[in-house]
């Protein structure tokens, strides 16, 4: 992250926009001085679906269910675990045990003190219901509680991905007593920093959130009030953050220069979304071609990444050919290199390949790949892939065997998360559900390692098998910029969760 | 009358099975990608497979659809599959916001269209240029321009109204008539545009008729020439191009209310057929096909009550 007061920005640009679903906007900040209450007012793209613990995603509906639970763990802007409603963890020697110690100073927004079966009750049914969390705790397989601060999981498999998931929608501490009220959707009781102000929220189209000053952890909150207002339109939500109705928001790079000039500070959120080919037919099952890693490697090499952030991006992202993000555990600077943009070694792949006539495919394209679709065309033409765009609805999933290969943007995450999406057998990312023995050999060592220097060299190697093998075809870091009024600090990374902790007061 | 009212309903509700049915049939092959939105990042298909089966989603099409129908029959149009709120509360609601908007705009629209068509329609000369060109600036100003433009300006330079937002009326009246006005002023400049031409051009082919002529050999003064006999004979057309504009402005709603973050009718069709929220979708289609509909009746029924002619029996 860098803060920026240059003029770099020239035309117009989607980048930042098309990452609604990574990107957000806040608004507000009213401060003050001596004890005057300070408030925060911001945007974001989209509005929670539901404040149903078993429906929660993460990404930007975090920002109000966050205010609202306290969740296990915490993630720091490093993306690093930190204690959070639990004050430790520990795993057995095997991995298939997990005890979580909860602090002793939590208490529901009705004044019931937290304990370690409300904990236990939320997570049973979170993995009762079909949902979107339900798969973030599939290793657990039975819940003990000791005492009334002791939480045991006892698993069916180790899972590397849980204690990131713990951290996240999944770990959230619902009041079992309330969750099957149909007033949950809305407004749920939970032991989070902030509740909702009944009277001012209407749902869909602002959030206020009032502090809980008895909450154990309300210093790190210093806004007494917050509104958040979801604003899906991108010129909305500029003109909303220009106007001074909000405090912070997310801008475009076309907007940028004139959000600079109205006085607003800009900050970078570099890498806040990983744009990429995933060349999920690694199998050749609808396009044999792709089945040859020399065909995946050539793919690399067409593309010119960094004309792609120079041309389409205004400068702002990063070239990168490895999916594991910058500040975490797993990247290797060095793996940017291993594909240059250089066509007479991809053609000459092509051609070691038996594939010196090209080939035909075609991949999904819809509002997030508009933008990249003639680049692309150009440089698989350059190596003889014809490449057709089959026009699909933006609720379409294009992660399916439909398609051998598909454009997606998607916002920073750890390496857990990466692995279990990406290379997990039954990953979102990984439709046609391609293995490897060194690939598996690698994630169920990964899965058992509790030692956590081990595991970040377990990441690196599965990156660099991922890269490698050309399991993908990563293209830019997308930077998310932050525009915000002079009383209000974004100080997330692109590894931060969505919730308030990104935002301070400008000292 | 009231069994043509009864036979014109009835017809509206045939109207809205079908489109349903149509909707339905359009996007009920996606239920795995809705549910695979829905489970967003941890959309394995294991996970997929048993969303679909606890919502019930792996049933027959068809099966599905005649147990919404049957279910909306009494009342029920299901719950939002993302958020599993009920559908008709919610479309209510919306509804109320986008009328808090359509209503007052058509009004100033009528009002404005009349006063102007009629004003240059009589007088002629350099009124009728002047009525013309407002007429013309009207229809090539494109809407979703102007609304950006007059948000820059009043929202963000002049700072004198919200840039976004919407203020329910109960909350705070004055509240509301800011958080409407410029929205009202875009779908207000359109409308005259469209309104003020027709009625103009009505009144010119009035007054030029013979009953027009017999009544000033008469004596009768122009003001009542203009105003009680020639306005009545033009004010029906007036009035299905009023109904027509009330329609447009519900299709219009649904980038206004975009552009100004408000939370209307048009604002949850958008966001409910990006995300392919079916209970959602079909809701939306009833009420507008029901509303349509609802318009167009209220239209024949004040189009028989100015002109004798059209009166239904």
């Amino acid at each position: 992250m860098s803060r920026r007061t240059g003029h770099r920005f020239a035309g117009a640009a989607l980048a930042a926009g098309l990452l609604a679903a990574a990107g957000c906007a806040a608004q507000g900040a009213a401060p003050d001085a001596q004890g005057e209450a300070r408030t925060l007012e911001f945007g974001v793209p989209q509005p929670p679906n539901s404040l149903d613990p078993i429906e929660l995603h993460d990404g930007v509906q975090r920002y109000v269910w966050g205010s609202l639970f306290d969740t296990l763990l915490a993630l720091d802007h490093e993306g690093e675990l930190q204690p959070n409603a639990a004050e430790s963890w520990s795993y057995s020697d095997d991995a298939l045990t997990l005890t979580l110690d909860l602090r002793d100073d939590m208490s529901f927004s009705d004044g019931d003190p937290v304990t370690a079966h409300d904990v236990q009750g939320t997570l049973e049914r979170t993995l009762e219901n079909a949902g979107p969390q339900r798969g973030n705790l599939s290793a657990v397989e039975s819940i003990d509680v000791p005492d009334d601060h002791t939480v045991v999981l006892n698993l069916s498999e180790p899972d590397d991905n849980l204690l990131v998931s713990l951290a996240q929608a999944a770990g959230v501490i619902g009041d079992p007593e309330t969750l099957d009220a149909p007033e949950t959707a809305l407004d749920p009781v939970g032991s989070g920093p902030y509740t909702l102000n009944e009277e001012r929220t209407q749902d869909g189209t602002v959030y206020v959130l009032d502090r809980r000053d008895d909450h154990w952890n309300a210093d790190t909150y210093p806004f007494e009030t917050v509104t958040i207002r979801p604003i899906q339109d991108r010129t909305a939500m500029f003109n909303s953050v220009l106007s001074g109705e909000l405090d912070a928001g997310t801008v475009d790079p076309a907007q940028a220069e004139h959000a600079e000039a109205a006085g607003l500070t800009l900050t970078e959120v570099e890498g806040a979304s990983l744009a990429m080919l995933v060349l999920a037919d690694r199998d050749g099952t609808t396009t044999p071609a792709l089945a040859d890693v020399r065909v995946r490697q050539a793919v690399n090499m067409a593309i010119d990444r960094a004309a792609v952030v120079e041309s389409l991006h205004h400068g702002l992202g990063t070239p990168t050919a490895q999916i594991f993000h910058p500040l975490t555990a797993g990247h290797a600077a060095e793996l940017d290199e291993t594909y240059p943009y250089d066509l007479e070694h991809a053609r000459a792949l092509m051609a070691d390949a038996g594939y010196e006539d090209g080939f035909s495919m075609s991949m999904p394209g819809n509002i997030m790949s508009t933008h990249f679709q003639a680049t692309l065309v150009q440089a698989f033409d350059d190596i003889g892939i014809e490449l057709t765009w089959d026009p699909v609805p933006p609720q379409t999933s294009t992660q399916s065997t439909d398609w051998p290969a598909y454009w997606n943007i998607g916002g920073a995450t750890t390496p857990s998360r990466v692995v279990a999406q990406f290379y997990a057998e039954d990953g979102s990312n990984n439709p046609f559900g391609t293995s490897d023995p060194k690939l598996r050999e690698l994630l169920d060592a990964v899965a058992e390692e509790t030692d956590p220097e081990r595991a970040d060299d377990l990441y690196r190697q599965i990156n660099e098998f991922g890269v490698e093998q050309a399991w993908f075809s990563p293209v830019l870091w997308i930077t998310t910029i932050w525009a915000t009024a002079e009383d209000v600090e974004y100080v997330g990374s692109a590894v931060s969760p969505m919730d308030l902790r990104v935002f301070d007061t400008a000292e | 009358m009231i069994p043509y009212i009864v036979r014109r309903l009835a017809a509206g509700a045939g109207l809205a099975l079908v489109i349903t049915l149509i909707v339905y049939l359009l996007i009920g092959t996606s239920f795995e990608d809705v549910a695979r939105t829905i489970l967003g990042q941890s959309a394995t298909p294991e996970a997929t497979a048993a969303l679909l089966e606890a919502r019930g989603w792996d049933r027959p099409i068809l099966v599905q659809y005649v147990e919404w129908l049957a279910a909306a029959l009494q009342g029920d149009f299901g719950a939002s599959v993302y958020t599993s709120l009920p559908v008709l509360p919610e479309v209510l609601s919306r509804l109320a916001v986008t009328l808090s908007l359509i209503v007052p705009a058509l009004l100033i629209t009528a009002t404005l269209s009349i006063v102007l068509g009629v004003w240059a329609a009589s007088r002629g000369g350099v009124v009728d240029r002047i009525a013309q060109g407002v007429s013309v600036f009207g229809y090539i100003i494109p809407g979703l321009l102007l609304a950006i433009g007059l948000v820059v300006l009043f929202g963000v330079q002049l700072g004198w109204l919200p840039a976004t937002g919407y203020t329910r009326f109960g909350d705070d009246p004055a509240g509301w008539a800011r958080s409407i006005t410029i929205p009202v002023i875009v779908l207000v400049v359109g409308g005259v545009a469209n309104m003020s031409a027709q009625v103009r051009g009505r009144m010119v082919d009035e007054l030029r008729r013979d009953y027009v002529r017999t009544l000033r050999t008469r004596g009768v003064s122009s003001r009542s020439i203009v105003l009680k006999h020639a306005l009545r004979n033009a004010g029906s057309p007036a009035l299905t191009v009023m109904s027509l504009e009330f329609i447009n402005m519900f299709g219009a709603a649904l980038i206004i209310e975009n552009v100004f973050a408000l939370p209307g009718f048009g604002n949850y069709a958008f966001n409910a057929t990006l995300q392919g929220d079916i209970p959602v979708m079909l809701g939306i289609s009833t009420f507008g096909v029901v509303l349509v509909t609802v318009v167009n009746l209220a239209t024949d029924i004040a189009n028989g009550w100015l002109n004798p002619k059209a009166r239904v029996h």
